[in-house]
């Protein structure tokens, strides 16, 4: 029994010998200052359940005056989310057609790129419009100028 | 208000918009005084995050002063200066309980892969970020952290994302002392996860990248040595021969989807995007690492999916680590390191811009021009 623990002794001397033998002599302030597990904040992983610090729960349901989508996978809406560029155009037809698709079906992210793409295409078309116009008249306007001046 | 915003692949432009007002009771409003721009921002501008919408204001790293209070809010108060975890989390769910905030089911309805971040898609739940003047903040009484006094907005302003999830991402190497660690990217994240792996206890760390300043501050700033992947035959090989052959203990992919390296996942990824990017890094880490050996994933992958050897891993017996960091519970500990001088976060940010120049800063950063490592944004003036 005793040579055991001696025996066992001896190991985690030498293992610890060995360790410090293998740390370097760096020039990093502080180097193997969080060694002990217990220094490092997400060690273990996932820590006794309890409420965080300054929570207030229940949480009070968010209202949201602008449409805002939930993927089907997920029961109900959380109550907090953003309500940021909500959607528009066929842009945000496209946008809701995926979104009724749960996040682990592939077409669920594809339907979501082709509307990121149409969303850019339609941003661009609604900015050129009233610039359309206006350089329309711009060129017919230069045009007949420089057709008068060609001419005197 | 000012506010960087989206308008298409490779395109931010710097444009009017309405202030944000307080949308719950444990929201705030922040007047925003530093914005980094982060490397996984560059995704966003590459549009090669499902579901980025023209307009949207990118930014989950920053310092603010609180200018408004939900009427729930009893922990901050107007002119508190606080600096803000990039992730959006209750505090009270089945998660936030268990210290897994990067995984909060309370803030998202788009998508179950991950919690409310700002500035980060709708994938993300469609919040504004905190590259422009004033900025949302929900549960505001469980996130954000005061600035002590004494110290200034920059010397804090990592702990919001690229401090803790370097950190964490050493920590999910599992690091018991001695290890060897090679990281990958010796971007902003991958340098501080050199350090972290450093104050673990580490035995020997390396950096890989192939933009020679990065590798050469890396040299200096976290005292590793270094490998320019684009100056050797191959990699893995190289790698595994500076460690008896068998490879190093630990490796860290701190790189994620828009990784050089490999033609053919470049096309696959980010040209043809039948997979979510390029897994390159990912796949030289199971490559490289021993068997037995830790692969600890802080880069950012897309769903969904990507062509990875699986295989080898398992036939390796790896340990796969990953996550989005759970930014809160890192802060404290992680301003002792900054307080301490151990780590001098600040010291990173190679480039400083108004709001207005921050589609200059987006350009400068992606192509990695004029040795660049970080830029800081000051919406309202560098004072
Ligand atoms: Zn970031
Ligand atoms: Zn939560």
């Amino acid at each position: 029994m005793t040579t055991k623990t001696q025996k066992t002794k001896a190991k985690a001397k030498s293992h610890s010998k060995r360790r410090r033998e293998a740390m370097p002599d760096r020039p990093i302030p502080g180097a193997a200052a969080d060694l002990e597990p217990s220094s490092r904040p997400g060690v273990p992983m996932e820590m006794e359940a309890q409420p965080l610090a300054g929570a207030r729960a229940p949480i009070e349901p968010q209202h949201a005056d602008v449409p805002v989508f939930k993927h089907a996978g997920r029961k109900q809406m959380p109550p907090v989310f953003g309500t940021a560029q909500p959607p528009k155009g066929l842009s945000g037809v496209l946008r809701k057609v995926a979104y009724g698709y749960p996040d682990h079906w592939a077409r669920h992210w594809m339907v979501l790129l082709v509307a990121d793409r149409v969303d850019v295409w339609e941003h661009r078309l609604r900015r050129s419009l009233p610039w359309g116009p206006a350089t329309v008249a711009a060129l017919v306007a230069g045009g007949l100028t420089w057709r008068r001046l060609s001419r005197a | 208000m000012r506010a960087l915003t989206y308008q298409g692949p490779y395109r931010v432009e710097v444009e009017n918009k309405p202030d944000p007002r307080i949308e719950h009771p444990q929201d705030v409003i922040l007047k925003v005084t530093r914005a980094a721009i982060c490397g996984s921002d560059l995704h966003l501008l590459h549009g090669l995050v499902p579901d980025t919408r023209v307009g949207c204001t990118f930014g989950h790293e920053f310092t603010g002063e609180v200018v408004e209070t939900g009427r729930e809010v009893s922990q901050l108060k107007k002119g508190d200066r606080v600096v803000v975890p990039f992730n959006i989390s209750c505090g009270t769910c089945f998660y936030c309980q268990r210290g897994l905030t990067g995984n909060c089911e309370n803030s998202n309805p788009a998508s179950d892969v991950a919690s409310g971040v700002f500035g980060y898609s709708h994938t993300t739940g469609g919040f504004d970020g905190g590259q422009a003047e004033y900025v949302r903040v929900p549960f505001a009484d469980v996130g954000p952290m005061k600035i002590p006094d004494d110290m200034d907005d920059e010397s804090v302003l990592f702990l919001s994302d690229i401090f803790p999830t370097g950190y964490q991402g050493a920590e999910m190497g599992e690091i018991k002392g001695g290890e060897t660690v090679v990281v990958f990217g010796a971007g902003p994240v991958g340098l501080f996860t050199m350090k972290s792996a450093w104050l673990m206890g580490a035995g020997r760390v390396v950096a890989v990248d192939h933009v020679p300043e990065r590798l050469a501050f890396a040299a200096h700033y976290a005292k590793v040595e270094t490998v320019n992947f684009k100056e050797v035959d191959d990699v893995v090989l190289h790698l595994k021969d500076m460690f008896d052959g068998r490879g190093p203990d630990v490796c860290v992919d701190a790189v994620g989807m828009e990784a050089e390296g490999s033609r053919a996942h470049r096309v696959l990824g980010l040209g043809l995007k039948m997979e979510a990017g390029a897994p390159t890094v990912l796949t030289w880490c199971i490559n490289t690492v021993r068997k037995g050996g830790n692969v600890s994933i802080v880069g950012v992958y897309g769903p969904p999916w990507n062509f990875i050897p699986i295989g080898t891993a398992m036939n390796k017996g790896l340990t796969l680590r990953m996550n989005q960091c759970n930014v809160r519970r890192y802060m404290p500990r992680l301003l002792e390191h900054i307080r301490s001088g151990r780590v001098d976060a600040k010291a990173i940010i190679t480039h400083r811009f108004s709001l207005e120049q921050a589609p200059e800063a987006y350009h400068l950063f992606a192509q990695k021009r004029d040795g660049c490592i970080k830029c800081v944004l000051a919406p309202h003036g560098h004072a």
